[in-house]
């Protein structure tokens, strides 16, 4: 810990993290664009430089440097003193907005980044209402730098960011500068189009319009968007991401700061995997098998056929075992809520944890990475809550089965019953699957997509996707991380959740704490959530 | 001025001046025999006394800069800025072009005393046939073992490389050359760590520049007492001048610091007067970044404490433009400001911005579509750019504020003046067309 005077008052901080980061924290408006925490400083936007008190080289007096200092690049001491709110420090802040101005298009009617621009909003609280320059301004390229990025270079304010990404998180070094002076620009290298799993954070962390994702360009104003903090369900990494959504429609995916899982980053994957929730293919009617075909059924009467039939089962064949296939897709809340109820059903009931889609190996960034210098890890394992459910299931105990010992079993007809919680965002009944659950005389299908499986259930439920569902995941390293709904669920559907709080006759209304705090009654590892601290604007 | 013998142009003119066998001849390598004899404490110790002050422009004493690197270094490197790109210097090609070899010795001495492994000799791009005047050179030195391995049996080993650069002003500042060298953009660095702790690939790094290395091997051969006794306390030394510009006799000559500008026009041993009977109208005496002297200030003295006086930055590179009274002040004001914004790197806000914006504004100017308001523009930008210290990285941004605010101030009404007999309307057309 390190005491700091800053603008006259004491502030407490940490021993060396940069000046300008503990001002920021303490609540200051420090103007910025060239620092970034995950970056390595380069201190050469010159915009958050500060007044600061240093001994005279010859008296050896305490007192005020004639030099300003760069903020990013001086690191905090014990005992020192700055200050941001001089004369001398604003002058230069108005005077580097003109600058950055003098050669910036005025374009942010049509700009996307408007509304959440940094050089709009330093503009307005430290810069002037008019420009001196009536020079032509310099007019440079809008460019393609990659598959899913453009980059308008006439609004670039030379931060360097972008670069620094590249270079030192993603570790692909695609972007440079090239040329010199005002006519510097950002470009990708020749031949080498921005194109990385993690190429998505330059448009996060570009301050201005210049770095633009095609996926959202021109699909909302910003200041149209609402957003809700949810987890990624790309890989069990579980990035903290921001849901920003318009009308019930996701238009994109943020990542949020989060010093224990994804720091300021996320990949494309996530970002961009999230398109399945508005498929038009998606279930979205509770349906009731009747001989060959399917007839409507009504919400209202579901929990109570649900529990009548798995009870009836339970009775009079007791022979013969039920099953609750657990996707890795539920959060803890619903698997818990399930398994709660089919076990006071059917105390027998057999636990098995969903397939858990897998690629071959992690990938690790920057690229060649190893355990020591990552920064950033995109998991082998597709799914958000493998270890939650795996929890839940030991939590449990009793009959539990591997998904490949119950697909066997099941061929050999010793299952009754089943309920088959799904949500998966790609097709992942087997075929083997489809042709062993075709053994399992009454089978619930819960899914987001329909199947051989669908096809084949006595009851079909209609999934709702993790952004309009709310709850806790666990990620692969085990951190307990509560995500909240951003969206209504089409139209038919039903939360989850809601649908699993009725199931086990709990009344009102499902909410995600309630539950997880009768959770963490039983099982220790709820006890602690994890919530990353909230940022205000303009601060990382 | 006093009477001076030639120490550092000693050779030019000789026949065979490049050759290893010529410079010898003349006493050559006897600085760095004597140097690897003694301990390196003792070469930096007398560099010290001598009080030799950097010869690129800074004037920082090159021995204190020495004695920066930390005492248990493993590795250290000797970067030799031969990036000479201030307009108007060539005072390190002609000791390139001319005397190879003094460089060389300067080079070892250095190299020994800060117990450098390597040293980089940086050229700039354009310097084609001086770097292959200095390969050959660096060749026959390698051959006769003052390069290589356990030099002269001193047990200490230097190797020396030729790093040519690819065409950039901001690579003559130390830690973009640094940068450059290590096959990076040519942006300075931020500082701390400064290159002594932590330089090129990341080792403490001593960067000295050309003229400053080719007085070594006499301040080791002659002491320091000799150097002390050339020119005034502070300046002391040999050191090298150009003149460029309506002169009789552009070129680069040698001498201590203690004569003035106008000794530096009018005398024969050094421009020899105004060429057919044009007057002065301007001086820049240090090269363009250091600033403009009018034709009242020409008894400015061209050492290193004199220049403040008159408003300018420093004594630079000691490189003089003449600038006649035919001369249009605001084509020199155009000119300047084109340089510094073709030069500026691009790192820092001010610097970017505000040169490109003066050489918009002074292009203008220079067409006759100027305004008041541009020429206050042109006093208060650099005023605000590079006057105010800690704004920007590195100096290149202090240079540009010095050109174009020395001249802006001490021509002011000569500039004013052409504005206003400047027709308002055509300013005002061509404003609009313009946006």
């Amino acid at each position: 810990m390190a005491k700091i005077i800053l603008n006259n008052q004491e502030v407490e901080t940490r021993e060396g993290i940069p000046v300008l980061q503990a001002a920021l924290e303490a609540g200051l408006n420090v103007p910025h664009y060239c620092y970034h925490p995950g970056l390595s400083v380069v201190a050469s936007c010159r915009l958050c430089l500060m007044e600061m008190k240093m001994p005279h080289p010859k008296t050896g007096e305490l007192g005020w440097a004639p030099k300003l200092m760069p903020s990013c690049q001086t690191p905090v001491r014990d005992g020192m003193e700055v200050r941001f709110d001089s004369d001398k420090v604003h002058e230069n802040q108005e005077r580097c907005m003109e600058f950055f101005l003098l050669n910036h298009p005025l374009d942010c009617p049509v700009c996307d980044q408007a509304g959440e621009c940094h050089l709009q909003d330093y503009s307005y609280h430290f810069g002037k209402s008019e420009s001196r320059m009536v020079d032509q301004k310099h007019v440079t390229p809008k460019k393609d730098v990659g598959p899913r990025t453009l980059l308008y270079s006439d609004r670039c304010v030379m931060c360097s960011r972008c670069v620094r990404f590249c270079d030192e998180v993603a570790g692909t070094g695609e972007l440079c500068i090239t040329n010199r002076g005002s006519k510097a620009e950002i470009d990708a290298f020749p031949g080498k189009p921005l194109d990385n799993p993690m190429q998505g954070n330059v448009v996060d962390i570009c301050p201005v319009g210049c770095l633009l994702d095609k996926d959202f360009l021109f699909q909302q104003r910003v200041w149209f968007l609402k957003s809700a903090d949810s987890i990624c369900t790309g890989c069990s990494t579980g990035c903290s991401i921001r849901i920003d959504q318009n009308e019930d429609h996701v238009h994109r995916l943020k990542p949020r700061f989060n010093p224990r899982v994804n720091q300021w980053w996320m990949c494309d994957e996530g970002r961009f995997g999230f398109k399945y929730i508005h498929d038009k293919n998606r279930l979205t009617r509770l349906r009731l098998r009747r001989g060959e075909s399917f007839e409507s059924f009504r919400w209202e009467s579901l929990a109570e056929t649900v529990r009548y039939r798995f009870e009836n089962i339970a009775k009079k064949q007791s022979d013969k075992k039920i099953a609750v296939v657990l996707s890795p897709f539920l959060a803890c809340e619903e698997a818990w809520l399930l398994v709660k109820t089919i076990r006071e059903i059917a105390p027998n009931a057999t636990l098995i944890l969903g397939p858990v889609p897998t690629v071959e190996q992690d990938e690790r960034f920057p690229v060649g990475a190893t355990n020591g210098d990552t920064k950033f890890i995109i998991r082998k394992e597709k799914c958000p809550n493998r270890n939650g459910i795996e929890l839940i299931i030991k939590h449990f105990g009793g009959n539990t089965e591997t998904f490949d010992a119950f697909v066997e079993q099941a061929s050999a007809g010793e299952y009754a019953a089943a309920w088959i919680s799904g949500g998966y965002p790609t097709e992942w009944v087997s075929k083997d699957f489809a042709k062993a659950a075709g053994k399992i005389p009454f089978k619930v299908v819960h899914d987001l997509f329909g199947s051989a499986l669908t096809d084949e259930a006595t009851l079909v439920v209609p999934a709702c996707s993790f952004a309009e569902r709310d709850g806790t995941f666990v990620n692969a390293t085990g951190v307990v991380q509560p995500f909240a709904r951003a969206i209504k669920p089409p139209q038919g559907c039903k939360r989850d959740g809601q649908f699993f709080y009725e199931l086990a006759e709990l009344e009102g209304l499902y909410q995600s704490p309630t539950v997880l705090g009768m959770m963490a009654a039983e099982i220790d590892e709820f006890k602690e959530v994890y919530v990353p601290p909230q940022l205000p604007e303009h601060q990382h | 001025m006093s009477e001076y013998e030639k120490v550092l142009l000693k050779n030019v003119g000789k026949p065979n001046s490049r050759q290893l066998a010529t410079y010898v001849e003349g006493g050559g390598y006897s600085g760095a025999k004597r140097a690897l004899e003694q301990t390196p404490d003792d070469v930096i110790d007398v560099v010290k006394r001598a009080n030799l002050r950097g010869r690129g422009g800074a004037g920082f004493p090159a021995g204190v800069k020495w004695s920066f690197l930390p005492k248990d270094r493993e590795v250290t490197y000797l970067c030799v800025n031969a990036d000479e790109s201030e307009p108007p210097t060539f005072s390190n090609r002609v000791l390139m072009e001319e005397d190879p070899h003094q460089l060389l010795e300067g080079i070892l001495i250095a190299g020994y005393a800060t117990q450098a492994t390597v040293a980089y000799l940086y050229m700039r791009a354009e310097f084609t046939e001086q770097y292959h005047i200095m390969q050959v050179a660096l060749d026959e030195a390698y051959n006769a073992g003052y390069f290589g391995k356990n030099i002269q049996g001193s047990g200490y080993n230097l190797e020396c490389y030729i790093h040519r650069g690819a065409g950039a002003y901001v690579c003559g500042e130390e830690t973009g050359l640094i940068e450059s060298l290590e096959g990076k953009r040519g942006w300075p660095r931020i500082k701390p760590p400064f290159p002594a702790i932590q330089g090129a690939f990341g080792k403490p790094t001593v960067v000295n520049n050309v003229e400053t290395l080719a007085n070594l091997p006499h301040i080791i051969n002659r002491g320091a007492d000799w150097f002390l006794g050339i020119g005034p306390e502070g300046s002391s030394g040999p050191k090298l001048f150009c003149i460029s510009g309506a002169v009789k006799k552009p070129g680069c000559y040698e001498g201590a610091m203690d004569f003035s500008v106008r000794e530096l026009i009018e005398s024969d041993r050094f421009g020899g007067g105004m060429r057919n009977g044009l007057k002065v109208k301007a001086v820049m005496p240090g090269g363009i970044s250091m600033g403009i002297l009018t034709a009242d200030e020409l008894d400015m003295k061209m050492d290193f404490s004199d220049p403040a006086k008159y408003g300018l930055l420093g004594l630079g590179t000691a490189s003089a433009i003449v600038i006649d009274d035919r001369t249009d002040i605001r084509k020199v004001l155009r000119n300047v400001a084109r340089f510094f914004a073709h030069e500026s790197c691009g790192q820092c806000t001010q610097c970017r911005e505000g040169t490109s914006w003066m050489y918009k504004m002074t292009n203008r100017v220079e067409r006759g579509l100027g305004r008041l308001q541009d020429i206050e523009l042109l006093g208060e930008i650099p005023a605000k750019m590079g006057m105010m210290p800690g704004l920007s990285i590195c100096g290149l941004s202090d240079g540009a504020a010095f050109a174009i605010r020395t001249i802006v101030e001490k021509f002011r009404s000569e500039l004013e003046d052409y504005v206003r007999s400047e027709n308002d309307d055509a300013v005002r057309i061509a404003l609009e067309i313009a946006n």
